[in-house]
């Protein structure tokens, strides 16, 4: 007679809990919201017609690059200057750039795409849009930092450094329209005068999409930091591993 | 050499797996200073088109009528003509009124009474502005098509939105 | 609706650079954590 051993498999599959899975199912209703509301129920503009339905993804998408970004400097901050030099505050770091890389991205294409339509171009070398391309390619730049060759250690205070050099670049984008003459409007919602131009539901609209993108920043910040905790788990036990064998080396 | 003390001698590596995964990321490294250095050099160089409004030009310096330009202004009402070549228009701001002659029809969501920056030269005869390249810059004020109390109040007084 | 293709592109844009990368971001997690016990995961 054969039994079958009941799997003790864990309920957790992979780096989910229950919060995660919250979040996660959050985020995807309000992501369906932004589509329902951004591209159907929302009005056209009176100059721009329906290109300004691109406004509901490109400005979320660059505020929480923006966010993701000053996340980044804050954990890098946390590991330089704190006693204990979190690694975790480093993972968070990490985490948090690779997402706005992402989202930095996506303000880029969809700019562009509500560049072609409204101003007649899809690039245009003024303030705003250089030097939003500086901050993206930045940003790249500290990806690789971060994997360059180094102890872990080593790689954590370098990245650091220029996670905390690279956010200084965000005030010079946000304002780089009030700085120089740009082709690129000015904030709507974030403008200095606290006025926001925008009608009730086209304000509507973009604040689903802030909190939409907002809801998927949290889940994929604490998705992808925790597989980046495995991975440090793991090469710390490689590491382990290593010592164990050439430990028994010496007792031969 | 004692009982299980470990051999620290450094040895050859098993596997260049590692070391070449390591080249990526310099060669990213790089890339993003070239990339840095086009962005840049690209901005500068297309900011020698001097960037002026239109109440500026003869005024402000480097809006020097003999030199290349990026003029900013409304486009008139009732201004802009399309012929089989060219549309012509008249910009304006602040009160100053400027000519253009554009090759072709200008792209994205031009039409009167919409801030524009015309790229191009001053006719150094009529005085018109030969603009080689329009580009729509909307403002940041954003109304919904079938607001009628506002869009009839503002299309028909025609106001620049900068 | 005028410009669709260039409208309903950027939306399409976007999901798909982030639903890109969350698949990503959880199949690399769970390739590397289902070898875990609950006990050694740092965040339970």
């Amino acid at each position: 007679m054969t039994t079958i051993t009941p799997t003790t498999k864990s309920s957790h599959r992979g780096t989910g809990t229950t919060a995660t899975r919250v979040i996660g199912l959050l985020a995807t209703v309000m992501c369906a919201w932004l589509v329902v509301f951004g591209l159907i129920l929302s009005p056209a503009d009176r100059d721009q017609g329906d290109a300004v339905r691109i406004m509901y993804v490109h400005v979320p998408s660059v505020w929480l690059a923006y966010l993701a970004f000053i996340v980044t400097a804050a954990g890098s901050a946390i590991h330089l200057f704190g006693r204990r030099h979190s690694l975790q505050a480093d993972r968070v770091a990490g985490a948090s750039a690779e997402i706005g890389v992402v989202f930095m991205g996506v303000t880029l294409v969809s700019g562009m795409l509500w560049g072609r339509i409204t101003w007649g171009v899809y690039w245009q070398w003024d303030a705003r849009l250089t030097t939003t391309a500086l901050l993206f390619v930045s940003y790249i730049g500290y990806l690789a930092v971060r994997n360059l060759d180094g102890t872990r250690e080593q790689l954590a205070r370098r990245s650091a450094i220029v996670g905390l050099l690279a956010v200084l670049e965000i005030p010079l984008v946000h304002w780089s329209v009030k700085l120089w003459r740009s082709l690129h409007q000015e904030a709507t919602v974030l403008g200095t005068d606290l006025d926001v131009s925008l009608d009730g539901l086209m304000l509507f609209s973009l604040f689903v999409g802030v909190v939409a993108f907002t809801l998927v920043f949290v889940w994929l910040l604490l998705h992808r930091a925790r597989t980046m905790a495995v991975v440090d788990l793991a090469a710390q036990r490689r590491l382990d591993d290593a010592l164990i064998a050439r430990r028994r080396e010496g007792g031969n | 050499m004692a009982v299980n003390e470990p051999n620290l001698q450094p040895r050859e590596a098993s596997n260049s797996a590692r070391n070449r995964r390591r080249v990526l990321p310099m060669v990213v490294l790089a890339l993003v200073f070239v990339a840095g250095g086009v962005i840049i050099t690209q901005a500068l160089s297309t900011a020698v088109d001097y960037y002026c409004n239109v109440d500026e030009v003869g005024l402000r310096s480097g809006c020097d009528e003999g030199r290349r330009l990026r003029l900013q202004g409304t486009v008139g009402e009732d201004s802009v003509v399309v012929t089989t070549s060219a549309t012509l228009f008249d910009i304006e701001f602040n009160g100053a009124v400027v000519q253009v002659e554009y090759e072709g029809e200008p792209g994205g969501i031009f039409r009167e009474c919409l801030p524009v920056v015309v790229h191009g030269v001053f006719d150094a005869q009529s005085s018109v502005f030969l603009g080689d390249r329009v580009e729509v810059k909307h403002s940041e004020e954003y109304v919904a098509v079938n607001d009628d109390r506002l869009s009839e109040a503002e299309s028909a007084a025609c106001t620049p939105a900068t | 609706m005028s410009n669709a293709g260039f409208i309903i592109g950027s939306y399409v844009l976007t999901f798909g650079a982030i639903i890109g990368f969350a698949l990503r971001t959880i199949r690399l997690g769970r390739k590397l954590a289902d070898d875990l016990d609950d006990s050694e995961k740092p965040w339970l």
